[in-house]
C-alpha cells in the first residue's frame, strides 16, 4: 500500500543531503570515494595490518617473484625485494607514507590558509594589495618546484618533505580562500549582519565560513592530489623520503635498477600512487558536479 | 589597451623585483658560504676573497648587497656553477632551448588533440563517446608522469624497440648548435644525411612529448567541454539554431571562436605546472634540457646553479603567463575591463 | 578529423620503420655508454677508473704495456729497454714511427721522441717545471708510490733514447711505466699551449698518439673521438668512438637492448641471465685484480681504536653482502689482495661473522653503550662494487644488532670523491682495480703515508711499521724474497684493521653480438682500438 498522504507537503532536503543526493548519482563518483575511504583506512591502520615487518631484510628470500608465478610464496603475495623486504608490507605501510602525510600537509596548509587567508580577505587597502600581489608573486612559482626549492635549503628527508610541500600548498589555499572571502563579503547577508551589530570575528566565524566551507573542500581535494603526486615526485628524485622507508615515490626509484628481474616493484608502487591521486580526483569532481546540479535544481 | 598593458607591466617589475628578493637571500639560506653561494667560485684564496667581498658589498648593509646584486644580474654575471667553475649564464643558455622546444611541442599536440577531443565530448555530454572521453582525461589527469614515462619506455622501447629510451639525437650524429633548437639546427647543418638525422630526431622527439602533453591535453579537453558546454547554452547560440543554421555550422562560427577564447589564458596557466612536468620528464629521458641541469645541480649542492635555474624558470613561466593574458585582452574586448 | 588521424597514425608508423637507412653511419661508429663524466682528459693526473677507461687507452700509449693473459710486461713505445746491474738506470729505446694527432687546434711537425718522454715525467716530478701546478699540481698515482723522491732524473741522452736514475732499485719501477697513468704527452704541443698563454688546455683538449683523436666533449653528456689514420699500430677498425655518459644502471642496461650503445660499461649482475637470454646481446667475463672493502676513517675516533675496527669488522655479515650485493659473481675476500696474485697469503684467517665478540670488543673499548657513525656509499657502479647503497643498508642493518646506529651518506659522484679526499667521512664503501700485475699497487696507494698525502688513502691510515714492509719488498728483484715481506704486510693488516675487505669481482661487459674486439684488461682501462663491427 503506498504512503497515505494526508495533504501535500514539500520535502526540504538540508542542503547536505541534496549533495550528497546528487554526489551519489555518479557512479564514477562513488566509485572514487570507495576507493578514497579504503585508502584512508589504510593509511590510518596499516603499521598493524602489515603481515611482515616492512623494514625486516631476509637473506635468504631475495627477489622472490610474486605468489602467482612459481617461484613464488603465499607468505608473500607480492614478492620481496632485493634485500629481502616484503613487498605487500612495504606497499600498505608506504600508503601512510604517501597519502597519509599528503593528508596531513593538506590539513596543515589549509588551517594555514584559513587563517592567512581570513587575514587578506577581511583587510582592505594598501595592506590587502601588497598582500595581493606578493601571492600572485609565489603562485607563478610551480609548486613542485617550489617544494623542491625548500628541499635544497633544508635538506632531503620525509619531514622536510612534508613541510616543504605544505608551504608549496599554500599559496593556493589562501589565494583562493581571499577569492571566496571577497565573494562572500559582497553578499548583502553580510551588509545586514554587520548593520546587527557583528564585529569582524563573528561575520567570519558565523557567516562566512559556513557559506564557503564547501568550496574549501573542493580546493582541498585539488590539493590533495597535487599534495600526493608532489611527494611522490620528490620521493622519486630521492629528495623526500631516504632508505628504508617505503614511501612509493622512494619504492619506484629503489626499484628502478631491478626493472627488468622485476617489473612489479615498479608498477605496483605507481599504480597505487595513481589510484589514489584518482580516487581524489573522482571525489572532486563529483562534488563539483554535484554542487553545480544541486544549484541549477 | 594601453592602460591595461601598462598595468600588467607594472605588475611584471613588481612581480620580477620579489624575484629577485627571493634569489638574493636565497644565498643566505642555502647552507655553506655566502661568498661561495653568490660568485660560485670553489677555491677562494684570501686576496681572492677579500676583493670579492668588495665587489659583492658583503661587507655593507643587506640593501647595499641587494643592489650589487642586482647590478650584477644586469651586467650578465650570473656566477660560476660550483662543479663546472663555468659561466652560469652561459650553460643555461645552452640547455633553455631543448626545454622550450619539448615544451612547445607538447603544447601544441595537446592544442591539436585537445580541442578536437573536447568539443567532441561536449556534443553529447552523457553519451557513450563523451563517458569514455571523460574517463581518459580524469585517468590522464591522475598519471604520476614519471611513472607513465617509465611505462611507455617500458612498452615502446625496450619492449617494441619503436622509439629510443632517452636523448635528444643518436650520439653518433654530430651536428653544431646553432639555435638550440634540434630540428632547427638539423635544417642549417650542412650533412648528407640530413634526412636520416631528421627522422632520428622526431624518433627521439616522440615519447618525451607525448609523455609531457598528457597532462596538458587532459587539462585541455575538460576545458574545453566545460567552455563548449556554456557558450552552447548561450542566447546567440539557440538564436543562431532558430535561424536554420546545422549543428556543424552554429559549431563552427558561433561556438567555436567564443570558446577556444580563455584557452589561449588557460594555456598560459598550465604552463607553470607544466614545467615541473618537463623537469621529471627531462630526468626520465635524459633531455638535456633546464630541468634535468636543474636537478643535477641540486643533487651536486652547487647553489649558485640552482639559484640561477630558479630565477631563469621562474621568469620564463612569469613571461609566458603574461604574454598569454595580453593576448587573450588583446582578442577579447571583454577581459580589457579588468 | 578522421583524415588528421590517419596521416599521423602513418607517420608515426613511417617513423618506426625507417631505421634501416641509419646504417651506413652507424655502421662505422661504436657508442660505448659509461657509468660517469671524465674529469679531464689527462690521465697523469686521476686515479678514477671512469675517467681511465675513457681516455688513457683510447688517446694516448705507455712506454710500455702489459699482457692481458700472462701480467708480462711487453715494448709498446719503447721497442726494447736495459737495466744497469745495480738497479739505479734504465734505458729505452723509442720507436721512430709514432705520428702524434693532428686536430684543428694542432698539427705535429715531427713523430714522437725522447723530448715528449722527458717532457711527461718532468712535469711530474719537477716543481719548477712550467706545466706541474697547471690543474693543481696533484699526480696522486705517482705521489702514492712516491715517484718524485724514487726518480733522480729523467734525460734523452739521444734523440730516440730515455734514460731513469733512479735513488734506489725498485723492482716495481718497470710496471709503474705500463700503467694507465704513465701515459706520454707531447712536448711540442705544450710548447705551443705555453706560447700562447692557455697552459690549462694541455688537460682539456688532449694531443695524445693513441688509435683514437679527441674531437668534442659535452660536459656530462659525451666525450666523441674519430680514429687517428696514422695510428703506429695501424688504423682503428672504427671511424667514430663516441663514450655516451648515462650514469644509471636501468638506463644504460636499456641502451643496450634498444641498440643506442654497443657496449655497456658495468652491466647489473642480476639482469645477466636476462641478456645472455637474448640473441642480439652478449656477456663477456673475465678475472680482474680488484678488491671492494669498507675503509674506516682511522684518524677520527672511535676508530683509532683498533678494538672498534676490529669488532666492526666482526658485525658484518660477508656471505650475506656477496649474495645479496654481488649476487654470488665474487670471490669472498681475506685481504687486499686478490687469490690470484702471486703474493697472496693462503694462511690468513676468514673472516667471521660474530655478533656476540663483536659487542665484548666494543665493551672492552668503552663504547657498550654504542655510537653513531656514517657509512658514505658510492652512488655508482664500480667494478669493485656494483651497488654500494645496498651494501651500506645490509651493513646499517648488521650494525644496528651491535648498537652501532649507522646513517648512509651519498653524493654525485665526483662531488663524493672530493670529499672524500678531504677526509670528511667515518667509514666508506670503496674499492680498488689494479693498475699493473705488481702487489706493491695493492697496497702502496691504498695505505701508505706517501698515499696518504696524495689523498687516494681512504682509510686515512699512516703506519711507518706498514711502509718499511712496503719499502723493503721493493728494495730486492727475488719475487720468493718479496713475497715474504707482502706475506707479513698482508698479516700485519689484518691485525690492525684499517679496512675490511669484502670481495673481488669479476670483470663483466655486456656487448651488442655485431660487435667484436672489444678487450677486457685485467689491469686498466678498457681498450676500443681492435673494437669492429661483424655484421651491419
Amino acid at each position: 500500500m503506498r504512503k497515505f498522504r494526508l495533504y501535500f507537503e514539500e520535502q526540504h532536503r538540508s542542503p547536505l543531503a541534496q549533495l550528497w543526493r546528487e554526489f551519489a548519482r555518479q557512479h564514477s563518483a562513488l566509485f572514487g570515494l570507495a576507493l578514497f575511504s579504503s585508502f584512508l583506512l589504510l593509511s590510518l591502520v596499516a603499521p598493524f595490518i602489515t603481515p611482515h615487518d616492512p623494514y625486516l631484510q631476509a637473506d635468504n628470500l631475495l627477489l622472490l617473484p610474486p605468489s602467482w608465478s612459481e617461484q613464488g610464496l603465499v607468505q608473500y603475495p607480492f614478492g620481496t625485494d632485493d634485500l629481502g623486504r616484503d613487498l605487500l608490507s612495504r606497499l600498505l605501510k608506504g600508503t601512510t607514507f604517501t597519502f597519509g602525510l599528503a593528508l596531513v600537509t593538506v590539513i596543515g596548509a589549509l588551517l594555514a590558509g584559513l587563517a592567512l587567508g581570513a587575514l587578506a580577505g577581511m583587510s582592505q587597502g594598501m595592506k590587502s594589495s601588497f598582500f595581493n600581489h606578493l601571492l600572485d608573486l609565489i603562485l607563478t612559482i610551480p609548486s613542485l618546484l617550489l617544494a623542491i626549492i625548500i628541499v635544497a635549503v633544508l635538506g632531503p628527508g620525509l619531514a622536510n618533505t612534508a613541510w616543504a610541500v605544505s608551504l608549496a600548498l599554500l599559496p593556493q589555499f589562501v589565494h583562493g580562500i581571499r577569492n571566496a572571502i571577497n565573494e562572500q563579503l559582497k553578499k548583502d547577508y553580510v551588509t545586514a549582519y554587520r548593520l546587527d551589530g557583528a564585529n569582524n570575528w563573528q561575520v567570519l566565524t558565523r557567516l562566512i565560513i559556513p557559506n564557503i566551507w564547501e568550496k574549501i573542500i573542493v580546493m582541498s581535494s585539488m590539493a590533495l592530489s597535487t599534495a600526493i603526486l608532489d611527494i611522490a615526485a620528490l620521493g622519486f628524485l630521492s629528495l623526500g623520503a631516504q632508505a628504508p622507508i617505503p614511501e612509493w615515490g622512494a619504492m619506484i626509484s629503489d626499484s628502478l635498477d631491478l626493472i627488468y628481474l622485476a617489473p612489479a616493484s615498479v608498477a605496483i608502487p605507481g599504480l597505487l600512487i595513481f589510484a589514489a591521486v584518482l580516487s581524489v580526483n573522482l571525489v572532486g569532481d563529483g562534488l563539483k558536479t554535484a554542487m553545480q546540479r544541486r544549484r541549477e535544481s | 589597451m594601453i592602460n591595461f598593458l601598462l598595468r600588467r607591466l607594472f605588475l611584471l617589475g613588481t612581480v620580477l623585483f620579489g624575484l629577485s628578493l627571493l634569489a638574493f637571500s636565497l644565498g643566505y639560506l642555502f647552507p655553506g658560504d655566502p661568498l661561495q653561494n653568490f660568485s660560485g667560485i670553489r677555491q677562494l684564496e684570501p686576496q681572492l676573497r677579500a676583493e670579492l667581498t668588495a665587489a659583492y658589498r658583503l661587507d655593507h648593509s643587506y640593501l647595499s648587497q641587494y643592489l650589487a646584486f642586482l647590478n650584477r644580474l644586469w651586467h650578465g654575471d650570473w656566477g660560476l656553477s660550483l662543479a663546472s667553475q663555468q659561466p652560469l649564464l652561459s650553460e643555461i643558455r645552452q640547455v633553455l632551448p631543448a626545454t622550450i622546444e619539448l615544451t612547445s611541442y607538447a603544447l601544441l599536440v595537446s592544442f591539436l588533440f585537445g580541442v578536437p577531443l573536447g568539443i567532441l565530448a561536449a556534443i553529447k555530454p552523457e553519451g557513450y563517446l563523451g563517458k569514455i572521453i571523460n574517463t581518459i582525461t580524469v585517468a590522464g589527469y591522475s598519471l604520476p608522469v614519471f611513472w607513465w614515462a617509465l611505462l611507455l619506455i617500458m612498452v615502446f622501447s625496450v619492449g617494441l624497440g619503436w622509439f629510443p629510451s632517452g636523448g635528444r639525437l643518436g650520439v653518433l650524429y654530430e651536428i653544431p648548435t646553432v639555435s638550440g633548437f634540434m630540428l632547427v639546427d638539423i635544417f642549417l647543418a650542412e650533412t648528407p644525411y640530413q634526412q636520416v638525422i631528421l627522422l632520428d630526431a622526431l624518433r627521439h622527439l616522440a615519447l618525451p612529448t607525448v609523455v609531457l602533453a598528457t597532462f596538458p591535453t587532459t587539462v585541455m579537453i575538460r576545458f574545453v567541454r566545460d567552455a563548449m558546454l556554456e557558450v552552447w547554452e548561450q542566447n546567440y547560440i539557440k538564436t543562431a539554431k532558430a535561424k536554420g543554421l546545422s549543428r556543424l555550422q552554429v559549431l563552427y562560427r558561433h561556438g567555436l571562436r567564443n570558446a577556444l577564447l580563455p584557452v589561449i589564458r588557460q594555456i598560459g596557466l598550465q604552463f607553470s605546472a607544466l614545467i615541473t612536468l618537463a623537469m621529471l620528464t627531462e630526468v626520465i629521458f635524459s633531455w638535456p634540457g633546464i630541468g634535468r641541469w636543474l636537478l643535477d645541480s641540486i643533487y651536486q649542492r652547487n647553489f649558485p646553479a640552482i639559484q640561477a635555474g630558479l630565477m631563469i624558470i621562474s621568469v620564463l613561466v612569469i613571461t609566458v603567463n603574461m604574454l598569454t593574458e595580453i593576448l587573450h585582452t588583446f582578442f577579447n574586448p571583454l577581459a580589457r575591463k579588468r | 578529423m578522421i583524415k588528421y588521424c590517419l596521416s599521423a597514425a602513418m607517420l608515426a608508423l613511417g617513423l618506426a620503420g625507417c631505421s634501416a637507412e641509419q646504417q651506413d653511419l652507424r655502421a662505422d661508429g661504436l657508442v660505448y655508454c659509461a657509468e660517469g663524466a671524465p674529469e679531464h682528459f689527462n690521465p697523469q693526473r686521476v686515479t678514477s677508473g671512469t675517467t681511465i677507461d675513457i681516455i688513457s687507452q683510447q688517446l694516448y700509449d705507455r712506454l710500455l704495456d702489459i699482457d692481458a693473459a700472462s701480467g708480462e710486461l711487453r715494448p709498446a713505445l719503447a721497442k726494447g729497454w736495459q737495466s744497469s746491474a745495480d738497479g739505479l738506470v734504465y734505458e729505452f729505446d723509442l720507436r721512430h714511427d709514432v705520428q702524434w694527432h693532428q686536430t684543428d687546434y694542432f698539427q705535429p711537425s715531427r713523430v714522437l721522441n725522447a723530448e715528449d718522454v722527458v717532457f711527461t715525467f718532468n712535469r711530474i716530478m719537477d716543481p719548477e717545471h712550467p706545466f706541474h701546478f697547471i690543474g693543481g699540481g696533484i699526480y696522486p698515482y705517482f705521489q702514492s708510490v712516491d715517484w718524485a723522491s724514487l726518480v733522480k732524473q729523467v734525460s734523452a741522452p739521444e734523440p730516440y733514447r730515455v734514460r731513469f736514475e733512479l735513488s734506489r732499485p725498485d723492482s716495481s719501477f718497470l710496471s709503474n711505466l705500463a700503467t694507465d697513468f704513465a701515459a706520454i704527452l707531447s712536448a711540442e704541443y705544450a710548447a705551443q699551449l705555453l706560447a700562447a698563454n692557455t697552459p690549462q688546455l694541455l688537460d682539456s683538449q688532449p694531443i695524445g698518439s693513441g688509435p683514437f683523436i679527441f674531437r668534442e666533449y659535452q660536459k656530462d653528456v659525451l666525450v666523441r673521438f674519430y680514429e687517428h689514420p696514422h695510428y703506429w699500430r695501424g688504423p682503428a677498425a672504427m671511424q667514430q668512438l663516441v663514450f655516451d655518459i648515462v650514469p644509471n644502471n636501468a638506463r644504460r642496461m636499456a641502451k643496450l637492448l634498444t641498440h643506442e650503445c654497443d657496449v655497456i660499461a658495468y652491466p647489473r649482475l642480476a639482469e645477466l641471465a636476462l641478456v645472455s637470454e637474448r640473441p642480439d646481446v652478449k656477456v663477456q667475463e673475465s678475472t680482474s685484480m680488484n678488491v671492494g672493502f669498507w675503509a674506516f676513517n682511522t684518524q677520527r675516533p672511535p676508530f683509532n681504536q683498533v678494538k672498534v675496527r676490529q669488532a666492526l669488522a666482526l658485525a658484518i655479515n660477508q656471505r650475506a653482502i656477496l649474495q645479496a650485493v654481488y649476487f654470488n659473481q665474487a670471490t669472498a675476500a681475506r685481504s687486499v689482495l686478490p687469490p690470484t696474485s702471486w703474493a697472496f697469503n693462503q694462511q690468513l684467517a676468514t673472516p667471521e661473522y660474530n655478533p656476540q665478540a663483536a659487542k665484548a670488543l666494543l665493551a672492552e673499548a668503552g663504547l657498550a653503550s654504542g655510537f653513531n657513525m656514517t657509512i658514505w656509499a658510492m652512488p655508482v657502479q664500480r667494478l669493485y662494487n656494483p651497488n654500494a647503497l645496498k651494501m651500506a643498508e645490509l651493513i646499517q642493518a648488521d650494525l644496528a644488532q651491535i648498537g652501532v646506529n649507522a646513517t648512509i651518506v651519498s653524493y654525485e659522484w665526483n662531488t663524493f670523491r672530493r670529499k672524500l679526499t678531504e677526509g670528511e667521512h667515518d667509514s666508506v664503501l670503496i674499492g680498488w682495480a689494479a693498475d699493473n700485475a705488481d702487489p706493491d699497487n695493492f697496497f702502496r696507494p691504498l695505505l701508505s703515508c706517501a698515499a696518504l698525502e696524495s689523498g687516494s688513502n681512504r682509510a686515512q691510515w699512516c703506519d711507518p711499521v706498514f711502509d718499511r714492509i712496503l719499502n723493503q719488498a721493493l728494495l730486492t728483484d727475488d719475487q720468493l724474497q718479496r713475497r715474504s715481506f707482502y706475506l707479513a704486510a698482508q698479516q700485519y693488516l689484518q691485525t690492525e684493521m684499517p679496512l675490511v675487505a669484502l670481495a673481488h669481482s669479476q670483470r663483466i661487459q655486456a656487448i651488442n653480438s655485431q660487435i667484436e674486439g672489444v678487450t677486457i684488461n685485467p689491469y686498466g682501462g678498457i681498450a676500443l682500438f681492435s673494437a669492429r663491427r661483424v655484421q651491419p
